[in-house]
């Protein structure tokens, strides 16, 4: 396939080599963005709702075997699967960020962006879930608590890059490098997780997104994604 | 020979009923879309009286410098200047109330969003937009009225009218929608 090009802004880069499978990533998100609990039999039935959930493959035969993790959250595609499927504009691309976002009030739950998302990186609130006490201090202003009937997914915290961008705005500067984090590459114990403008080369994001381990999750597709995976030969704890 | 209809039962009169029914409904329902009704406050806070003596909106307000939430004023910022006032209002008595008994004045918010909709009073007030712009004439009201017809449309014809080169950034959903 030829090489498409879209105008992009903000990435992140997922270094697997550094990922130990910890699972802080998702516990962050679901506190950032009042992710509903769904209790255990909804888990159980696999109805577990997450913005970012790990894949895990073991890799090799018994006893030589290994875990591998990834990461997988919305890719914020530039050609997204999910955006011209929706009947009512929820599920739109940002000019501005260059994200994927998916507006709550606009949505009517028909799901045909959750269908096409090749990702699964959508989720559906089929019911109101109640937060157990004293889960329901917790949730943050910042963020809609979706009600039933929506479909929600990863912004990469656009909450997080519209306050940034204020802070910045009000102190007269420019937003730095590395000042504006999703709450996933905050927790990441091992620094698995860079986010940055990817816009511009210099950044960190940009740098790494550079390297010769990346690749992109279902790349055949041309969906662009802006999220980019690093893996290299294979070597664990050494 | 069918007889003719009695009037009352003529199709042209009952779709005529029908119609002014119709009307007088959607008049009613207009007029209290368009009827904001203030909520009861704990103290009939004059605003007239303050902002004509030059009190500053941001000096009780101060938040909307820095953050999203405008603040309401706890008791120490009232009583700062009230205790050297003679208090001779019955409002003036149950803020020395409260104010005896060390609690909270609980405010009611009037200007309020929708759960979906995050305002941040910060940017607006950087670019100089004047707090009666959205609040209304304080000199005119005593505790503070809900202003008719603030939606979405209200909120873009400003973005565009104010700040066209920025329209991208502002027309974005995310601006306020996450």
């Amino acid at each position: 396939m030829a090489e498409q090009k879209a105008p992009q802004k903000w990435g992140l880069v997922v270094d697997l080599d550094r990922c130990t499978g910890c699972n802080a990533c998702i516990a962050a998100c679901s506190m950032e963005n009042n992710i509903p609990f769904v209790g255990e039999d909804e888990v159980a039935y696999g109805r577990g709702l997450y913005w970012l959930y790990n894949k895990r493959e073991w890799r090799g035969e018994y006893p030589e075997i290994k875990p591998a993790f990834e990461p997988v959250m919305c890719q914020q595609c530039g050609n997204a699967p999910c955006e011209p499927v929706c009947p009512v504009f929820a599920s739109v691309h940002s000019e501005e960020e260059q994200i994927n976002l998916a507006v709550y009030n606009r949505c009517v739950g028909t799901r045909y962006c959750a269908n096409n998302c090749p990702y699964h990186a959508r989720q559906f609130n089929y019911f109101d879930y109640e937060l157990p006490e004293p889960m329901n201090s917790y949730l943050n202003p910042d963020v809609t608590v979706r009600r039933r009937g929506v479909m929600e997914k990863c912004t990469f915290c656009v909450q997080r890059i519209v306050r940034g961008r204020q802070k910045a705005a009000a102190e007269g500067r420019e937003v730095e490098d590395g000042e504006i984090q999703p709450a996933c590459v905050q927790a990441c114990p091992a620094g698995a997780l860079v986010f940055g403008d990817v816009s511009n080369p210099e950044s960190k994001a940009s740098q790494m997104a550079r390297n010769q381990r990346r690749y992109q999750l279902l790349e055949e597709l041309g969906t662009l994604p802006r999220v980019t995976y690093l893996k290299g030969g294979g070597r664990y704890g050494g | 020979m069918k007889q003719p209809k009695p009037w009352w039962q003529q199709p042209g009169f009952r779709v005529g009923i029908a119609l002014v029914l119709l009307i007088l409904l959607g008049g009613a329902v207009s007029a209290v879309y368009l009827t904001q009704i203030p909520p009861e406050q704990p103290i009939a806070f004059p605003h007239n009286r303050h902002v004509g003596l030059g009190a500053p909106c941001a000096y009780c307000h101060p938040g909307t410098a820095w953050g999203p939430n405008a603040g309401l004023p706890g008791i120490d910022k009232c009583w700062g200047c009230h205790q050297q006032v003679q208090k001779k209002s019955p409002e003036l008595e149950k803020l020395a109330a409260y104010v005896a008994n060390n609690q909270p004045i609980p405010w009611v918010p009037v200007a309020i969003q929708p759960e979906f909709v995050h305002f941040n009073h910060q940017p607006h007030v950087s670019a100089g937009i004047a707090c009666e712009t959205c609040h209304g004439d304080m000199t005119k009201m005593t505790v503070a009225e809900p202003q008719p017809r603030q939606n979405m449309g209200w909120c873009l014809s400003c973005h565009q009218k104010m700040a066209p080169e920025q329209w991208t950034k502002l027309s974005d959903c995310a601006t306020c929608h996450y």
